[in-house]
């Protein structure tokens, strides 16, 4: 514990010019960073996390600020009184950034090997040929496959995970002392995130560098960091080392953050989850008290008049709470009990809603002048490839895979915003045509959508009433005083107050966007909605009320769900049957809970050891895909995945098409392997991980 | 409640009269805006009062046309008199500048209008229907787009003035509004593109989506969902277009293709005015051409502004 303090932030206060005020973004911000290691910041959209990090480097907007009395100290320097010019040599060498959006960092004209080698030849004084030789070090040590011809690449020919490995180099080729993240991992699937943050670590261990890593993910934090930060609306509320932290957690917020993310094979009917109630307060002029007491379950009087001090508890840890000791004591136990909204049943089948066979869609790629000359055809894009499967009426089915798999495709040739180029969808036992326009208002009226991004999905020049209005008109043919009435209802239903209904959707966050998109998609009563990732885009103490939204919806309407998204913990929370997706075929089908126990399908259990878990004393069975996902213009032969599976068994792979294994019980895997040897093999990582 | 409720219609009118006044409030509080704004309301004014205001409302007034040269006395300055002077055929400089701004304002604002209108629509559709339609008209736009505006001008105002029609024949009336015709033509399709490529990406935003899930038609969906988001880039690209067909319709004027002798279109005054005779009265060409200049750049500043105001605002 006795390491050099490398980075010390005291008293730090930030704050932005706004339309002539300036707004308090970041208020009393302490931080100690330690060589060696990783300090996260957690916090929802708008907590001020990103600013404390650019404050850290100098390098905030031109309307921010740093107030007088904040310290910054670097290894024992004060940043904040110095220049930009001074600040340019820090960057170089001393503190780098690894920014969000990798794409956006590399200069997509220039090769990726010489825009490190600049860097090398720029700060270190390295010549042409040292640099050159350095660049392909440094990109072996990041895990680059190749690293010889990977520097004669150029961005755009990089997947995102192979960008991010680049920028990451790119960071730590003069061996800074501090490296500041800026959610790295937030554009990349689970299996390549889980491979980056591998690399962090091991990084950050090998150069004994300081870390300050930025997330809203609470899995990613107890995977990678040492000590934690919590932010909400711009103050510290608890801080301390990861594991007490998120153990025993004492300050209300982090309670609920963490109660409100389904845990992995958590289902919704063992009850709903915790949910933070409301939304964080504006910036513009804050609560008075605690900032965090209009949504907190432990509030008292107090908590509204007077602001509380950040504390220091007895084991080194800062938290912002009038009532720490009492929960800490135990006294106090804000974890409410909840019900489940949804009934157990004895059985799950019922009577099928929809059928899906032998879906496919072939994007046509237009022809090169090359292949135009030589009369070859190229290869479609086989996006989706022969998919069966089924929706029970009132049930879920989950749909995961990687980003790439075809499953936002799928969901695009169900609905009909997408024209198929083989295959049947009966509903309701009735053929229904492909393309969207098509389709008569009855069908329609049948199957609505939730789209992923609310922000796109309402009209920002209608009324939220206008936008819930239309289709109770158009298609449950309702009339215009009917429909208005039927309006509120609807708002009612998804808890929101009548007098949303004349505002625009400008005026709302985000998880209430989606409400109101959900309330609009139940407009026509339908029997089925295909939900494209609809909380990928919502703060984790949102998301989780969205959630239960729509689990006691379906309760309520008995209505089917087709649940797609890459969060496998959410899908497991809210389907009943989970379908895994790759390259655009089926690899294993299953009810719910079974998908989360041996035996899986390999891919499935990759996808399931990638998720970061909020719990730091879980250890990951480490099973890593390497690579990328292939081009679904070219597909691997035989198994369409056995080009990353952990458990290829030879060249049976490589030639035939896997089969499909059942188990008998409704459960369907398509591997070479058979179950039984599966669920050996797997059951065997369990129990060492159990006994770890 | 049996007293008056807010309808969402009322609500969502005073709503964008809010909005309305935020972006002029936003518009006036940058100066160069302000001031290129305020010119335009200016000689906007003058345009539509002119005839009221000008000394002499007779464009073709002329002093005594025996009397001696013409003079420009500044010190002597007093309207009704010719605080401009005169031109060589005596006639009231002043007076013919003010009533000038019409007819620019008539051919440069109606034909913008008129092309404003015509693009949206065909950009509209176009955009959203996509596929061939898009094909076939967008390479008609680009094969109109790839002619010079004032070639084109030039060729489209030749072929309507050659054209002899009977005088007070709703013909001729097409003959007598050529260049506001121009405009239009020469404009419209440069309004089409920009509309298209502003449908083009509002048609990918999945509210768009949810209106084709619950069969909206094609209608519906061009006009209630999609053209309110255009707007922004409309209005912009409208101020920028209107600041082009003033310096088009002058140009026109000037080359002897607009207006005609001797109505007061300050093109055509300072054509007039050039020359040899330019040393006489040099003011005869000065006032008209500052004018134009005048106006140009007051309604660039206010297009610059309001380009901006609209970025700001997303």
């Amino acid at each position: 514990m006795d390491k050099e303090i490398l980075l010390h932030v005291e008293n730090l206060n930030v704050s932005y010019r706004v339309n002539g005020g300036w707004l308090r973004a970041v208020r009393d911000f302490h931080a100690q960073i330690r060589r060696g290691d990783i300090c996260g910041i957690v916090g929802e959209s708008g907590s001020g996390k990103s600013t404390v990090a650019t404050a850290i480097i100098g390098y905030l907007s031109d309307n921010g600020r740093i107030e007088k009395g904040s310290s910054i100290r670097f290894s024992g320097e004060e940043l904040t009184t110095k220049g930009r010019l001074a600040m340019q040599s820090l960057w170089g060498t001393q503190i780098k950034l690894v920014p969000q959006n990798p794409a956006a960092a590399l200069n997509p004209s220039i090769k990726v090997g010489e825009q490190l080698a600049e860097i090398a030849r720029y700060h270190l004084g390295m010549n042409r040929h040292d640099a050159r030789k350095a660049a392909v070090e440094m990109f072996g040590k990041v895990q680059l496959a190749d690293p010889e011809s990977v520097v004669f690449r150029y961005p755009h020919e990089l997947s995102g995970g192979m960008q991010q490995r680049v920028v990451i180099a790119m960071a730590l080729i003069t061996r800074p002392r501090l490296l500041i993240l800026d959610e790295p991992t937030t554009g990349l699937d689970v299996t390549t995130e889980a491979v980056i943050l591998d690399l962090i670590r091991d990084l950050i261990d090998d150069m004994q560098a300081a870390a300050l890593y930025i997330t809203h993910n609470l899995g990613v934090v107890a995977q990678v960091c040492d000590q934690v930060i919590v932010m909400y609306a711009g103050e510290i509320m608890a801080d301390g080392s990861v594991k007490k932290v998120f153990i025993e957690p004492i300050h209300p917020y982090t309670i609920g953050l963490l109660n409100s993310i389904p845990k992995l094979g958590q289902s919704k009917r063992q009850g709903a989850l915790q949910s933070i109630e409301g939304s964080p307060p504006s910036l513009k002029n804050p609560p008075k008290g605690c900032v965090f007491a209009q949504r907190c379950p432990a509030a008292v009087e107090k908590c509204y008049t007077e602001k509380p001090e950040l504390e220091h508890t007895h084991e080194g840890r800062l938290v912002r709470c009038h009532r720490w000791q009492e929960i800490h004591s135990g006294v106090l136990d804000i974890i409410p009990e909840t019900q489940a909204d949804v009934e157990q049943v004895e059985r799950l089948e019922r009577e099928s809603l929809l059928k899906v066979e032998n879906m496919t869609k072939h994007f046509g790629v237009r022809r090169s002048l090359m292949e135009v000359i030589q009369g070859k055809k190229p290869a479609p894009i086989r996006a989706v490839d022969g998919v069966n499967f089924g929706v029970q009426k009132g049930r879920t089915l989950g749909l995961v895979g990687e980003s790439g798999s075809g499953k936002t495709t799928l969901s695009r040739l169900i609905i009909g915003l997408t024209e198929r180029t083989d295959g049947e969808i009966e509903l309701m036992k009735i053929k229904i045509r492909s393309n969207v326009r098509e389709r008569s208002a009855d069908v329609l009226a049948q199957m609505q959508m939730i789209f992923q991004n609310p922000q796109n999905s309402l009209n920002p020049y209608l009324t939220v009433g206008q936008q819930i209005r239309r289709p109770l008109m158009k298609l449950a043919k309702m009339k215009h005083d009917e429909a208005a009435q039927e309006v509120y209802r609807l708002l009612r239903a998804v808890n929101l107050q009548d007098d949303y209904a004349s505002r625009f959707p400008g005026e709302l966050s985000g998880g209430e966007k989606q409400r109101v998109a959900i309330a609009r998609a139940f407009a026509s009563n339908p029997e089925l909605i295909i939900c494209d990732e609809p909380v990928s885009a919502l703060d984790v103490s949102v998301q989780a009320a969205v959630l239960n939204l729509l689990a006691r919806l379906q309760e309520d309407r008995d209505t089917a769900y087709i649940f797609i998204s890459h969060d496998l913990a959410v899908v497991g929370y809210l389907a009943d049957y989970i379908a895994v997706m790759y390259l655009g075929q089926l690899f294993e089908v299953g009810y719910g809970h079974d998908l989360f126990e041996p035996p899986y399908h390999p891919y499935t259990e990759a996808l399931i050891s990638a998720i970061p878990v909020p719990d730091p004393s879980h250890v990951s069975q480490r099973i890593r895909l390497q690579g990328d996902i292939p081009s679904p213009r070219s597909l691997p032969t035989g198994c369409r995945f056995h080009t990353r599976c952990p458990r290829k068994i030879g060249a049976i792979c490589e030639t035939e098409d896997p089969p499909w294994r059942d188990d008998g019980e409704g459960h369907f895997i398509r591997c070479h392997i058979p179950l039984e040897d599966l669920q050996a093999m797997q059951q065997q990582l369990v129990m060492a991980e159990a006994s770890s | 409640m049996q007293f008056f409720t807010p309808t969402p219609t009322l609500v969502g009118l005073r709503r964008s009269l809010k909005a309305v006044g935020k972006f002029a409030r936003e518009l006036f509080s940058r100066p160069p805006t302000a001031a290129g704004t305020l010119t335009v309301l200016f000689f906007l004014f003058l345009a539509v009062f002119g005839p009221q205001i000008a000394p002499y409302p007779d464009p073709n007034f002329q002093k005594n046309p025996s009397q001696e040269a013409p003079t420009l006395n500044l010190r002597e300055f007093r309207l009704g008199d010719y605080p401009f002077g005169t031109d060589r055929l005596g006639r009231d400089v002043f007076s013919r500048v003010i009533l000038g701004t019409r007819s620019i304002f008539r051919a440069a604002g109606l034909g913008t209008l008129i092309a404003v209108i015509v693009g949206t629509f065909v950009g509209l559709f176009i955009g959203y229907q996509g596929a061939w339609v898009d094909e076939i008209v967008g390479r008609i736009i680009d094969a109109i787009l790839a002619i010079p505006a004032l070639l084109l001008a030039l060729v489209i105002i030749g072929i309507i003035r050659n054209l002899n029609f009977e005088p007070n024949s709703w013909q001729s009336e097409v003959a007598d509004n050529a260049v506001l015709i121009v405009i239009a033509i020469v404009y419209a399709p440069i309004v089409a593109r920009v509309v298209r490529s502003a449908t083009l990406e509002i048609k990918s935003r999945q509210f768009v989506e949810a209106a084709q899930i619950r069969g909206e038609s094609p209608l519906y969906i061009i006009f209630r969902e999609i053209f309110p988001s255009v707007i922004p880039a409309l209005v912009v690209e409208g101020a920028l277009r209107f600041s082009y067909a003033i310096f088009l319709v002058a140009s026109l004027g000037f080359l002897g293709f607009g207006a005609r002798p001797p109505s007061p279109d300050w093109g055509l005054m300072v054509s007039e005015n050039r020359g040899g005779l330019y040393a006489l009265t040099p003011w005869a060409l000065e006032y008209p051409a500052g004018a134009i200049a005048l106006l140009v750049i007051g309604v660039n500043l206010m297009s610059d502004g309001i380009k901006r105001t609209v970025q700001k605002s997303g």
